[in-house]
């Protein structure tokens, strides 16, 4: 039994392989042999997951993945805990299905990061591509609960139909939070247009400003006593850049989408 | 014993189980958020009457809140499991919610026991309330016509220790007055105590039942009362004339050994005769807290055999 089980690349990958298969508490039951038994997905062909990664150590919820991962597709898909740390950039799909255990990424990820996750943590140091913490395609609803921390921007949709949880950004796209049934939605910097779309009880807080959909209405300028605590959490746990001034600020909420239930809230930050 | 010319009594404070919760006020500032503390413990010193115990714990700063605001801990006890929720939820119902700038939260985050608070008062939302789960932790936004009270949804539970007790024998109602003054200022902050007289001092302490009243579940401990030394068994020595108490309540048996062993040392001035508890011979509490030795500096101890698991 080993500290933590290490996948190097064996070699620069020239396509998307889809290795969904890696998952943390999954491993904490293999041998080093089983480990490189498990298949991955070269398009429509199978490979052995040690024809692809050098492995070392076994038995071990630690999971540390190196190299250029930019072609790696759904790691630690459907998730249910351990560690996994990704050393660089990463593919699509990460933490998709996920219910427990933390994923740290220290670059960026792809398209899908987080897609119906339900329980967890997954952190990105980097950037995350469109749908970050959406939903399966087809699905009603998107993140059902844990937290996607990315430190820098996320593209379009992120959060669509998000029913729990929360995702903290930098930046994000268009469409951010469209059809939110409830969650939270945190973006410390730009936010693009059509934020909230159909959102029915999310929260979206917005620190850098956001131009509002005119399916919402102007409530009261206040201070939520629920965001101090929310952003205070996540700045202890997670570190995060968060001022004082946006703890215990002034907000703006707007209700909506009117267009739907309308109980859902865009905050904005005004001041100290 | 003597501590300073002040004697020790060789006895012990009898004390009972209870449950307990610890409620954490967070407001704009200090002054706020002592105002519903000072409201939801208002009329809260003995089971007796009051249906629960409660007091001021401790200030909180704000780097010691969950939501970064100054704050105030409470700790309000019950005499059976079943009553706690209850009077927790209509205390921080009518006092805290009412409060300007207020929020709430559980402030035993560790207890495996939990008690529904915040979910049945969110109901004063009138539909209109909302839930945040942040880091695991589910809270309700009541909208309130200043803005939103935020409470969280469930509080732990904790078995405490209710009735720890020292009497101050002194030779004058104005030594007694600055003995117990001089203890509950030291006994002042400490984790995991209260103490719920008005001011932390009780002068009317009382026997169990009446001698003359059968309706009576308790009467003047006549006893200790300097003006029947005449005329009943009393207890007081010769020159003692004025005798107040300390009662407290804790969390577990070694924070009230602790308040005691510092209240009492602080207790023993000028004009105190001596220092001695109340008890009811061991037969009705399970926690005996014996004077001479925790002055010892033996705080640790375990309820009798037979307490309440």
């Amino acid at each position: 039994m080993s500290d933590r089980i290490t996948l190097t690349l064996r070699a620069a990958l020239a396509r998307t392989i889809g290795v969904e298969c890696i998952s943390a508490d999954r491993f904490a039951d293999l041998s080093e042999q089983e480990i490189g038994a498990l298949r991955l997905w070269d398009g429509h062909a199978s490979v052995a997951l040690g024809d692809v990664f050098a492995i070392r150590g076994d038995h071990s919820s630690s999971v540390t993945i190196e190299g250029d991962l930019a072609h790696l597709d759904g790691v630690g898909t459907a998730m249910r805990g351990g560690e996994i740390a990704i050393a660089g950039s990463v593919g699509s799909s990460v933490g998709a299905q996920m219910s427990g255990g933390v994923i740290r990424i220290a670059g960026s990820a792809g398209d899908d990061a987080g897609t119906a996750m339900a329980g967890g943590v997954l952190t990105i140091s980097g950037n995350a591509g469109d749908r970050a913490g959406g939903a399966l395609p087809s699905a009603s609803k998107g993140m059902i609960g844990g937290e996607i921390i990315v430190r820098g921007g996320v593209g379009r949709d992120a959060g669509s139909r998000m029913r729990r949880g929360t995702l903290y950004c930098a930046s994000a796209g268009e469409n951010a939070g469209t059809a939110m049934i409830a969650g939270n939605i945190i973006v410390a910097g730009n936010l693009g247009d059509g934020a909230g779309l159909g959102n029915k009880r999310g929260s979206i807080l917005a620190l850098g400003g956001v131009r509002v959909p005119s399916t919402y209405a102007y409530a009261c300028t206040y201070r939520p006593p629920h965001v101090s605590l929310m952003l205070l959490s996540l700045r202890a746990r997670h570190e995060l850049p968060v001022n004082d001034e946006h703890v215990h600020g002034l907000y703006q909420r707007y209700s909506g989408d009117l267009a739907d239930i309308g109980k859902g809230e865009i905050l904005e930050w005004r001041s100290k | 014993m003597d501590i300073r010319g002040v004697q020790i009594d060789d006895t012990f404070a009898e004390a009972f189980g209870m449950r307990g919760a610890r409620i954490i006020i967070t407001a704009k500032n200090q002054k706020w958020a002592r105002e519903a503390a000072n409201k939801m413990t208002g009329f809260a010193t003995s089971v007796i009457a009051c249906k629960c115990e409660a007091a001021i714990e401790r200030e909180l700063a704000p780097d010691q809140t969950p939501d970064g605001r100054p704050g105030i801990s409470v700790l309000l006890f019950t005499m059976d499991s079943d009553s706690l929720p209850k009077r927790v939820i209509e205390r921080i119902g009518q006092t805290v919610l009412t409060c300007a700038t207020t929020a709430c939260f559980d402030g035993l985050p560790d207890a495996v026991e939990r008690i529904a608070i915040g979910k049945p008062l969110r109901t004063f939302g009138d539909g209109f309330q909302g839930s945040k789960v942040i880091n695991g932790v589910r809270y309700w936004r009541l909208p309130v016509m200043e803005g939103e009270f935020l409470i969280q949804e469930s509080f732990g539970k904790a078995r405490g220790v209710g009735g720890g007790n020292f009497l101050i024998l002194a030779e004058s109602a104005d030594a007694a007055l600055d003995a117990a003054e001089a203890a509950v200022d030291a006994m002042a902050g400490m984790p995991g105590v209260i103490l719920p007289f008005p001011g932390g001092i009780v002068r009317s302490g009382s026997k169990v039942g009446s001698k003359r009243y059968k309706t009576m579940i308790a009467s003047t401990n006549d006893a200790f009362a300097p003006t029947l030394r005449a005329i009943t068994k009393t207890s007081l020595p010769d020159g003692v004339n004025s005798v107040l108490e300390i009662v407290l309540d804790g969390l577990d048996f070694r924070s009230i050994a602790m308040a005691m062993q510092i209240g009492i040392d602080a207790a023993c001035r000028p004009g105190v005769h001596s220092i001695t508890a109340g008890n009811y011979g061991g037969r009705l509490g399970p926690f005996h807290f014996y004077l001479r030795k925790i002055m010892s500096g033996d705080v640790e101890d375990a309820p009798k055999e037979g307490a309440p698991a």
